[in-house]
């Protein structure tokens, strides 16, 4: 038994869930949570991208999705994962669970990356996992006011940024430029005393609010 | 599809490879450090390297942005100050190759991103990619050649601060005055200066004030002459009121006394009129710039010990010239070893006439350092002789030779040789044989090669002709060659000998040192890349016995390439220079304390420079133990 199946009914997707698939998102489930006090430098941080059919969220469905680990402030070209949905869904979102752990998650434009996430959770897995985004649309125009004042969209920021992209338009190029921002950002961030995943989380909500 | 790492290496690798050594890698090295490379971010402003953060971790590689290196203190270890570093280039390549802490301070000059290579996986990097490793070396012996600028300038300096003519005569003064008291009587001055070998005895009162001074120019007109009475005091002869001049004063003031006085001494007194010593006119001569020609015109021109102790002394003040003039240790030795090679032949010469041997055939050979032509100007004599006779006057003739040996032995003592302590001397019956008895002694070391034998092979293998006929040592040479090559097992003891000494290179520390706290360049330095080179050569069929020669010609035929065979020269010709700096500071010859060094008294750089050549002395040792699977 599972502590999915064990509170959901059974026509609910987690019901029809390969056993293994579950047990893994057991073990997910048992990874201590993101301790939101430690600084960058000891931190990992997971880029997460995603690439849809579209980008209406209601009609358009997630193809692929990306993440790059930035543990301690470094990007390590060996640890990243490049996830298709199609043929199952279900075990590459639990594949992407087991990547992320229970690290902070940044995406570049959290209404259409994280959006996306979570209704394929929801729709494949039958649950909305619980984690920490960080979105670094509204946490770079605060960092680097310098270079673009208010959000800005991901192709100004790679050009403004100078990144160097391999591949724009593929989940995995724009994730690596999002992880090189992000590099950027969280130097940025420690210079001027945002030293911890909980100072960016407040960091983008009065953004947010600034913006309303 | 490929996986998403590979995607990301092939980017990384797609970077790489817009850049010198990177374009030229190996495929697999590439891929190597493509997937291996970090990548990092740093401020513009925010430091990302310096010494104080000890052993570099990472190897730097630019993405993208400008760092810039600034030196640290006062010692500038490269020719520029401060350099600015851009996409493509790399750092810190000698402070990673090393384990040592960084010289530079690296600043992020604008947003950078850098790729990090682990220290660990740089050291994989070099050995796995011969571009690599070529493009290291390369840094490094870039690195060496402006160390050795910068150990030119330091001498010069020396230089000018002992040869100027502005030196004050306190630092002049040699040794403590020799005196004698108004009322001795003259024979005992006569007796004390022979004795002593002085031109030039100071007469002092109680205090040690000079009252005279009595010279040997004085003693024919004053003394033999008018045969004067040898009991009375030498008051009655000296020549009062002496020209005195005090510490303070310069070389130029005392040249200008002596000049203007017709005089060959001066008294140097301090302030309170007490003697302190004597300047002669040598002492300033050997102030100015002693030539080579000069020397070799007095070696060659010499017909007693005294003028060939002289041409000794000049030798040694040449050399520091030499270095002051920037020349490198391999030439430096060479000038040494000639000179000495032309006194040591002058020598032999005014015996060979004393002992009436005209008609003997023998040569006269030198082994060890000074058969490589590697002499430092601490070096006791090695040598032998080689003669042949006829059957019947053979023992005759070797009695002869070793009274002639002993005598050579004695002058060249006396010219700043040491007598060898171990005995390895002409003079020794056992070194005096026909060449027939060296054969089958040499023979016999390669047969059995026991310790005792593999210490002598060390020694006597590293032999030259230095006098007399060259034809017996190349025979000789010919035949070591072909009977040492075959006998493997002869080749790997010596090999398994040459690797007991392990290079001082520490783990933690930078240096392991010995319970004195200092290195020992000659045992745990030079001696690695001899003895090295000794067996490469001996195996090779290299007929030269000088270590960067048997280096060269046999790595060449072993296929090192140049690159390394270069950067390994340079180590060896850089621990020779420190030897040699060391022996100039100790100018006592054969102090115990020659070739021993205190790491901790090392600039940065030299520390580093050691280091590294240390490293190449591991290098060769390396290769010698995979070569015989020690």
């Amino acid at each position: 038994m599972n502590w999915l199946t064990r509170l959901l009914p059974g026509d609910h997707p987690a019901a029809n869930l390969d056993p293994a698939l579950l047990e893994k998102l057991e073990q997910w489930r048992t990874v201590p949570g993101a301790d939101l006090g430690i600084s960058h430098n000891e931190k990992r941080y997971v880029v997460v991208n995603t690439e849809a059919t579209g980008l209406d969220l209601n009609r358009d469905t997630l193809v692929s999705v990306a993440a790059i680990s930035v543990d301690r402030c470094l990007v390590n070209a060996r640890n990243c994962v490049q996830l298709t949905l199609d043929p199952d869904p279900a075990a590459a979102l639990v594949a992407l669970l087991e990547f992320i752990g229970k690290a902070p998650v940044v995406v570049f434009n959290a209404s259409v990356n994280k959006q996306a996430l979570l209704n394929a959770f929801d729709k494949h897995l039958g649950f909305e996992p619980e984690l920490e985004w960080l979105d670094l649309y509204w946490i770079l125009p605060s960092l680097f006011n310098d270079r673009h004042a208010s959000p800005a969209r991901l192709v100004e920021w790679v050009e403004s940024m100078e990144i160097d992209t391999f591949k724009r338009q593929d989940s995995l190029g724009d994730a690596y430029a999002v992880a090189q921002l992000l590099l950027a950002a969280l130097a940025r961030a420690t210079l001027r005393g945002h030293r911890t995943v909980a100072s960016l989380i407040e960091m983008e909500l009065t953004r947010k609010r600034l913006q309303r | 599809m490929t996986s998403a790492p590979d995607a990301l290496v092939v980017a990384n690798s797609a970077f790489l490879k817009r850049f010198s050594p990177y374009n030229q890698m190996e495929p697999e090295a590439l891929a190597f450090l493509a997937e291996h490379a970090l990548l990092g971010f740093f401020a513009k402003g925010s430091t990302v390297l310096s010494p104080d953060m000890g052993q570099p971790r990472y190897f730097y590689i630019m993405q993208r942005g400008k760092v810039q290196a600034n030196q640290v203190g006062s010692i500038s270890v490269t020719e520029y100050s401060s350099l600015t570093i851009g996409p493509g280039e790399s750092f810190p390549i000698g402070a990673i190759s090393a384990g040592r802490p960084s010289t530079n301070t690296y600043v992020a000059l604008e947003d950078s991103y850098v790729f990090q290579l682990a220290s660990e996986d740089f050291l994989a990097l070099m050995r796995i990619s011969p571009v690599f490793h070529l493009y290291c070396t390369r840094y490094i012996a870039n690195l060496l050649n402006q160390s050795r600028l910068q150990l030119q300038t330091t001498f010069s300096q020396r230089a000018a601060e002992q040869q100027t003519m502005t030196t004050p005569l306190g630092h002049l003064i040699k040794r403590d005055p020799i005196t004698v008291s108004p009322d001795t009587p003259t024979r005992g001055v006569l007796e004390k200066m022979a004795e002593m070998h002085i031109g030039c005895m100071v007469v002092v009162d109680a205090e040690r004030r000079p009252v005279g001074v009595l010279t040997q120019s004085d003693l024919l007109p004053r003394v033999v002459l008018p045969a004067f009475d040898l009991s009375r005091p030498v008051s009655e002869i000296m020549t009062s009121t002496p020209h005195v001049l005090t510490t303070t004063a310069t070389a130029y003031d005392a040249a200008l006394e002596m000049a203007t006085h017709a005089v060959r001494h001066l008294l140097v007194v301090d302030s309170s009129d007490e003697l302190q010593g004597v300047v002669s006119e040598r002492d300033l001569f050997s102030l100015q710039r002693i030539g080579l020609r000069q020397i070799r015109a007095g070696i060659e021109g010499a017909d007693d010990i005294e003028a060939l102790q002289r041409a000794s002394k000049d030798i040694r003040q040449l050399a520091l010239n030499l270095i002051a003039q920037g020349i490198g240790a391999e030439q430096l030795t060479r000038f040494i070893s000639a000179l000495n090679d032309a006194l040591t032949s002058r020598i032999i010469k005014l015996e060979l006439e004393r002992h009436k041997l005209f008609d003997v055939d023998f040569s006269w050979v030198a082994f060890g350092s000074e058969g490589r032509h590697e002499q430092t100007l601490s070096t006791d004599q090695d040598n032998g002789i080689i003669y042949s006779a006829a059957k019947e006057t053979q023992e005759a003739t070797k009695q002869k030779l070793l009274v002639f040996a002993k005598d050579v032995n004695e002058a060249l003592a006396q010219c700043g040789f040491p007598l060898c302590k171990g005995n390895i001397m002409a003079s020794n019956p056992d070194l005096c044989l026909t060449l027939e008895e060296w054969k089958r002694r040499f023979g016999a070391w390669i047969r059995e090669p026991n310790p005792q034998a593999l210490l002598n092979a060390s020694i006597f293998f590293d032999f030259r002709v230095l006098y007399g006929s060259e034809k017996i040592g190349d025979e000789l040479h010919r035949w070591l060659l072909q009977n040492a090559r075959g006998n493997t097992a002869f080749l790997r003891m010596m090999a398994q000998n040459a690797l007991t000494t392990a290079p001082p290179l520490g783990r933690i520390r930078d240096f392991v040192v010995e319970s004195d706290g200092m290195i020992d360049l000659k045992k745990s330095g030079a001696r690695l890349f001899v003895d090295v080179a000794r067996i490469l050569s001996l195996r090779g069929e290299v007929a030269s016995s000088s270590t960067v020669q048997r280096l060269r010609l046999s790595g060449q035929k072993s296929g090192i390439s140049e690159e390394e065979l270069d950067a390994m020269v340079e180590g060896f010709h850089f621990i020779q220079l420190l030897r040699l700096r060391a022996q100039h500071i100790e100018t006592e010859h054969d102090s115990p304390d020659d070739n021993k060094i205190d790491p901790d008294t090392l600039n940065e750089l030299d520390r580093h420079i050691l280091k590294e050549a240390f490293r190449q002395a591991r290098k060769l040792q390396l290769r010698l133990k995979l070569d015989y699977q020690l």
